[in-house]
C-alpha cells in the first residue's frame, strides 16, 4: 500500500511537472520580479538601484496615475453591467427563436467576438470616422453634428466601451443562452396556463434561475474589463493618448515609451492588487446575494 | 589615415566576395516621401545584387517608431541602419542607443562635413562632441492649396498665389470669404494629433521670436504669452468655422485632395502625393507656398532626417561596409528625394540647376532662410518629452475645448516639473 | 376564465412575440453591419471609399487591394507565424493541463491542495501586470522575435486545468477501480479511459485556447520587433509600408486576418459554441 502510494506520487508529479515549470518561469518568478523591480530605480532593460518605496510615493501626485486609474474605473462602468444586460436581451430574443434563423441570428451576434482586436479597431475606426465613416453619413442625414468620436475625450471611452461591448457580447450571450436553456419547459407552461404576463414571467422565473449565470458573466466581465488595454491603444493612435491612459497603457507607456521599468512595475503591482481586491469582494459579494435568494 | 581607408576597402571587397550582405532598414516614411524612398532602395538593390541588399521596413511614425528603437537597441534587435529626426538626437544620445559615425565611416561613404550646411551638421552633433548621424535632408512645413477653388474664389495674386499672405488679418481674411464661397473647410489641419500641430504651433512662436526654452527653462518670460498668441490664432480659426477639427493625419491628406479643403498645411513630404494625382489625372492644378506671415516677420519650423547607426548594430567590419555603402549611395542620389518635396541635405545635389529648377520646391524654398529648429535638448524631439506635455494640450484647445490660457498654464507647468 | 378571452390574449402574446423575433432579427443585421460594411468598403477602389454618399454595393468592384495585401506585404509570414504561435499555445496549454487536471482529480499526492489553490488563485492575478518581467525574462532568454517568446507568456490558462479536473471528476469511479484491477498503469488509464471519454472537451477546450491565442495582441505586439515575425493581428496595425493612408487597403488586410477564425467559427458553429459554454465553467 505504501509502495502504492509512493508511486502514485512519483507518477503525479511526472503529469503535473510541465505545468509547473511553465507555471514557475513564466508567473511565479516575474510576479516575483515585479514586486523587486518596483521598488528600483530600473529602465526596462538593466539594473537601477534600490530606491525604497519612492515609485509608489510619486503615484500620489502622478496626473497621469490619476488620468489612468480614473479612465479605468470609467471604463469598467460604462462596459461590465451595460454589456451584461445589452448580453442577457439579445440572449432572451435569441433563445425564442428556433432550427436555422436562430443559428443564423446567434451566428450574426457572435460573429464579433471571434474577431482580432485590431479587425474590431479597423471596422470601427472606419465605420466612424469622422470625415468618410458611415455613421457620420447617418448623423448627417438625422440632422445631428457630426462628431469626431476618438477624438473628443467626452465620446472616447463611451465609445469604446460600445465597442468593447459589440465586440465581446458574444461570449456573455452563449452563457445566457446555456443558462435559459438549463431553465425546465414545464415552469413556462405552467406559467403560460395560469395567464401570467411577459413581465411577470421574466420577474419571477427567468430572472432569478438566471441568477448564477448572470453573476458569473458580471465576474468574468469585471475581471476582463480592468485589464483593458487593446482597444484604447489601438483608438488612441494619432488621437490623444495621454488623455486616454487606462492603467495597462499607462504601464505599457512608462515601461516601453519612457523606459521607466521600475515605475511601471509599481503602477502594475497597484493594479495586481486592485484586481485581486476586486475580485475578492465580488466573489464574496456574490455569495452573499445567493444567500439571500 | 591612408591605413584606415585601406581597411574599408579591404572590407567593401570582402563584402563583394563573400555572399550577399543584408542591410536591415527601419524608416517611418509612411506619407508621399515614402513611395520615393521605396524607389531608391529597389534601385540600391538592384544596382548592388549580389553585393548588398536593404530590407526595409515602414512602422508607424512617432511615438510608436521611437519606442521600437529604444527596446530594439536595449536586448539587441535593432535594425542595421535607420531613418531618425535629428531633433531627437540629443535624447538619443543620452539614453546610448546610438552608435558613432567615425571619421573613417565619413571617409568610406566619401563624405565630409563640408558637404553639408552648418547648422544641419550642428544638428548631428551629440552633446559629447562626437557625430551621430548622416542628414539626409531638411523638411519644413509648408502651405498647400487649390488652386483651381482659390482661383474661382479671385484669391489668387497674379503670380497664382494665395492673398494675404503676409497678415494674420490678411490671412484670415482669405479663409473667410473662401468659406463665403462655400468651401466647406478653408482650411485643412492635422487638429487631431497634438504632435503634428507642434510644428505650426513653433513656427507661429518663431514669427514672434519666441523661445520655448531658455537656459533649461521653459517658457520664460513673454514667451508664455508667444504661445498663447499662437493657439489664440489657430483656435479663432476653428471658432470662426475656417478650419477642419479634429481631423487626423490621413483625413486631413484626404480633405485636401479631394477638394474638401481649400488649403492645408502639412509637411513637404506630401508634395509627392500631389504630384502622383495630378499626373494620373486626379487632382485640381495645387501650389505650395511658405507658411504665411502671421506675426512679425516668416518663421517655419524645420526638422531633418538623418541615417543613423543603432548601438551594437552593423559592428562586423562587412556588414558596416554594406550599411555605409548604403547611406553614402542613397545621399548621393538625393536629387530624386527631393521630388519627395525634401531639400537634400547633401549640398553637391542642392547646387545643381536640375535642383535649382524643380518645382514646386523651387516655390517655397526660399523659406530655408527662415527656419527654426527644436531647442537642442534630450527633452526635444519628435515624439519626444516637450512633444509630449504640448501635444496632450494642443488638440483640446485647437478644437476649442480649452482656452489658450489655460493651455499654457498647464503646459508651463508641466514643462518646468519634468 | 372566458374562452374568447383566452383567445385574445393568446393572440396578443403571439403578436407581441412576433414583434420581438422582429426586432431580434433586424438588430441582428445591424449588429453584423460594420462587418458588411468593412468588407464591401475593401472590395472599392480608394477614391469611391471617400465619396459621401452610402453605396451599399461598390460601384466598381475590385479586388486590388487584396492582390496588393497579399503580395506587396508580408501578410504570409504573418499567417504562418499566428498559426505556428496560436496552434503552439494550444498544444502546450492542452496537453500540460490535461496531465495536471488528472493528476489532481485522480491522483494523490503532497502539495496537491496546496497546487490546486495556487490554480485558483492563480484564476484572479492579471497577466497584462507582468509584461514588463516577461519581456525582460525573454529578452535573457534571447527568445524575443521568435515563435518560443510569442508563445511562452500566453501559456496560463488555469482554466483549462479547471474544467478538466471537473470533467475528469466526473468520470464514476468504476472505470478507474475496473482499470486498476486489470493492473493497467496510470498512463494507460489516462490515455484509454479518461482522455477517450472526454474527446469533447478536450476538442472545445483547443478550440477556445485557439481563438484566444489568434487574437491575442498585447503580448506579441510587445515581443516582436522584427515585421517578418509578428502574427498578423499586430501587423496589420503596426506596418506602415503595407498600407499607408488607404483605407480600403487597410480594411482588405483586416478582413484577411478575420476570415480564417470567422471561417472556422461558422463552419463549428456548434462546436465553438459548446467550447465558449465550457470555458466559463458551465457544462452545456
Amino acid at each position: 500500500m505504501i509502495r502504492n502510494s509512493r508511486k502514485e506520487s512519483l507518477i503525479a508529479y511526472a503529469l503535473i511537472a510541465p505545468f509547473v515549470a511553465i507555471y514557475g518561469l513564466i508567473f511565479i518568478y516575474p510576479t516575483i520580479d515585479m514586486f523587486i523591480l518596483s521598488f528600483q530605480d530600473a529602465p526596462l532593460i538593466g539594473s537601477g538601484d534600490w530606491v525604497g518605496s519612492d515609485n509608489y510615493t510619486r503615484l500620489g501626485r502622478d496626473r497621469r496615475f490619476g488620468t489612468a486609474a480614473w479612465n479605468t474605473a470609467y471604463f469598467v462602468a460604462l462596459s461590465v453591467l451595460p454589456g451584461t444586460l445589452v448580453a442577457l436581451g439579445i440572449a432572451l430574443g435569441v433563445s425564442r427563436l428556433s432550427g436555422r434563423l436562430q443559428a443564423l441570428v446567434l451566428a450574426l451576434f457572435f460573429l464579433p467576438y471571434i474577431l482580432p482586436v485590431s479587425v474590431v479597431f479597423r471596422l470601427w475606426d472606419w465605420t466612424l470616422n469622422f470625415q468618410f465613416g458611415i455613421a457620420m453619413h447617418l448623423f448627417d442625414w438625422v440632422g445631428i453634428d457630426r462628431v469626431p468620436i476618438f477624438k473628443v475625450t467626452a465620446w472616447f471611452m463611451p465609445a469604446v466601451a460600445f465597442v468593447t461591448i459589440w465586440w465581446t457580447c458574444g461570449f456573455s450571450i452563449l452563457l445566457f443562452l446555456a443558462g435559459l436553456r438549463a431553465i425546465p419547459q414545464e415552469i413556462y407552461e405552467a406559467a403560460a396556463l395560469d395567464n401570467t404576463s411577459r413581465w411577470r414571467t421574466f420577474r419571477r422565473i427567468t430572472w432569478p434561475l438566471l441568477w448564477p449565470v448572470t453573476a458569473l458573466v458580471l465576474t468574468i466581465q469585471l475581471i476582463l474589463q480592468l485589464k483593458i488595454f487593446d482597444q484604447v491603444y489601438l483608438f488612441s493612435q494619432g488621437g490623444r493618448p495621454n488623455d486616454n491612459l487606462v492603467m495597462v497603457y499607462y504601464i505599457f507607456q512608462r515601461a516601453f515609451v519612457n523606459d521607466h521599468g521600475g515605475r511601471a512595475a509599481a503602477i502594475a503591482v497597484v493594479l495586481f492588487f486592485v484586481v485581486i481586491i476586486v475580485s475578492v469582494l465580488n466573489f464574496q459579494l456574490m455569495r452573499f446575494a445567493e444567500r439571500r435568494q | 589615415m591612408r591605413y584606415v581607408a585601406g581597411l574599408a576597402l579591404g572590407a567593401m571587397l570582402a563584402t563583394a566576395a563573400q555572399a550577399e550582405e543584408t542591410v536591415v532598414w527601419w524608416d517611418f516614411l509612411a506619407g508621399g516621401d515614402g513611395v520615393r524612398m521605396k524607389q531608391m532602395i529597389s534601385e540600391f538593390n538592384e544596382s548592388h545584387a549580389g553585393e548588398v541588399a536593404i530590407d526595409a521596413t515602414t512602422l508607424e511614425w512617432g511615438v510608436p517608431f521611437y519606442s521600437k528603437v529604444q527596446t530594439s537597441v536595449a536586448v539587441g534587435e535593432a535594425p542595421d541602419v535607420m531613418t531618425y529626426h535629428a531633433s531627437r538626437i540629443p535624447l538619443a544620445v543620452k539614453q546610448g542607443l546610438l552608435s558613432e559615425i567615425t571619421a573613417e565611416d565619413w571617409e568610406a561613404m566619401g563624405l565630409s562635413e563640408g558637404d553639408f550646411a552648418p547648422s544641419i551638421w550642428e544638428s548631428v552633433q551629440g552633446s559629447d562632441g562626437k557625430t551621430y548621424g548622416v542628414p539626409l535632408d531638411t523638411h519644413p512645413i509648408v502651405l498647400y492649396y487649390n488652386k483651381d477653388v482659390l482661383g474661382e474664389a479671385g484669391l489668387l495674386t497674379e503670380d497664382g498665389r494665395p492673398m494675404g499672405m503676409d497678415s494674420r488679418e490678411g490671412f484670415t481674411e482669405t479663409l473667410t470669404k473662401l468659406k463665403e464661397a462655400g468651401v466647406k473647410f478653408p482650411l485643412g489641419s492635422v487638429t487631431a494629433d497634438g504632435n503634428f500641430m507642434f510644428r505650426t504651433i513653433y513656427s507661429l512662436m518663431g514669427q514672434q521670436d519666441g523661445e520655448l526654452m531658455t537656459d533649461g527653462e521653459f517658457l520664460v518670460g513673454d514667451n508664455a504669452a508667444k504661445l498663447e498668441n499662437a493657439l489664440a490664432v489657430l483656435q479663432e480659426w476653428t471658432n470662426e468655422g475656417l478650419q477642419s477639427t479634429y481631423t487626423d493625419y490621413p483625413a486631413t491628406v484626404a480633405l485636401f485632395t479631394s477638394g474638401e479643403a481649400a488649403m492645408m498645411i502639412n509637411g513637404v513630404w506630401e508634395v509627392p502625393t500631389m504630384t502622383d494625382l495630378h499626373a494620373e489625372g486626379k487632382l485640381f492644378e495645387w501650389g505650395a507656398v511658405e507658411l504665411p506671415v502671421i506675426f512679425d516677420h516668416p518663421a517655419t519650423y524645420s526638422d531633418s532626417h538623418v541615417f543613423a547607426i543603432p548601438a551594437g548594430s552593423a559592428e562586423d567590419p562587412a556588414k558596416r561596409a554594406a550599411v555605409l555603402e548604403v547611406i553614402g549611395s542613397i545621399l548621393k542620389g538625393s536629387l530624386f528625394w527631393a521630388t519627395a518635396g525634401h531639400i537634400p541635405a547633401y549640398q553637391p545635389v542642392t547646387e545643381t540647376d536640375e535642383y535649382k529648377q524643380m518645382e514646386p520646391n523651387a516655390t517655397y524654398s526660399p523659406l530655408t532662410a527662415n527656419m527654426i529648429y527644436d531647442p537642442k535638448t534630450p527633452l526635444a524631439g519628435v515624439a519626444g518629452p516637450i512633444f509630449d506635455v504640448m501635444s496632450t494640450y494642443f488638440v483640446p484647445t485647437l478644437n476649442g475645448e480649452m482656452e489658450p490660457s489655460e493651455a499654457v498654464e498647464e503646459i508651463t507647468y508641466e514643462l518646468n516639473d519634468m | 376564465m372566458s374562452g374568447p378571452m383566452t383567445a385574445q390574449t393568446a393572440r396578443r402574446f403571439n403578436l407581441a412575440g412576433g414583434a420581438i423575433t422582429l426586432v431580434t432579427v433586424i438588430c441582428a443585421v445591424i449588429w453584423a453591419f460594420p462587418i458588411y460594411w468593412g468588407i464591401i468598403s475593401s472590395l472599392k477602389p480608394e477614391d469611391e471609399v471617400v465619396r459621401p454618399v452610402i453605396e451599399l454595393w461598390p460601384e466598381t468592384l475590385t479586388f486590388d487591394h487584396y492582390w496588393f495585401a497579399l503580395t506587396e506585404t508580408q501578410i504570409g509570414s504573418w499567417y504562418l507565424n499566428s498559426i505556428v504561435t496560436a496552434l503552439g499555445v494550444t498544444f502546450i496549454t492542452v496537453t500540460t493541463s490535461m496531465f495536471a487536471g488528472y493528476a489532481i482529480s485522480q491522483l494523490r499526492f503532497p502539495g496537491r491542495t496546496a497546487l490546486w489553490w495556487l490554480i485558483l488563485a492563480s484564476f484572479m492575478v492579471p497577466t497584462q501586470v507582468l509584461i514588463i518581467n516577461h519581456f525582460v525574462l525573454m529578452a535573457n532568454m534571447g527568445l524575443l522575435n521568435s515563435w518560443a517568446g510569442i508563445i511562452l507568456p500566453q501559456l496560463i490558462h488555469p482554466v483549462i486545468i479547471i474544467v478538466y479536473k471537473q470533467f475528469f471528476d466526473q468520470v464514476p469511479r468504476d472505470f478507474r477501480e475496473a482499470a486498476v484491477m486489470d493492473n493497467a498503469s496510470e498512463w494507460r488509464i489516462l490515455f484509454k479511459v479518461y482522455v477517450p471519454m472526454n474527446w469533447g472537451v478536450t476538442t472545445a477546450l483547443s478550440i477556445v485556447t485557439f481563438i484566444w491565442a489568434w487574437n491575442a495582441f498585447l503580448w506579441p505586439f510587445l515581443a516582436v520587433t522584427k515585421t517578418e515575425m509578428m502574427t498578423i493581428t499586430v501587423g496589420i496595425t503596426q506596418v506602415w509600408d503595407a498600407f499607408g493612408v488607404y483605407y480600403a487597403r487597410q480594411l482588405s488586410a483586416a478582413v484577411l486576418a478575420g476570415f480564417p477564425v470567422a471561417l472556422a467559427y461558422l463552419l463549428f458553429q456548434r462546436r465553438v459554441t459548446q467550447a465558449i459554454t465550457l470555458s466559463a465553467g458551465i457544462k452545456g
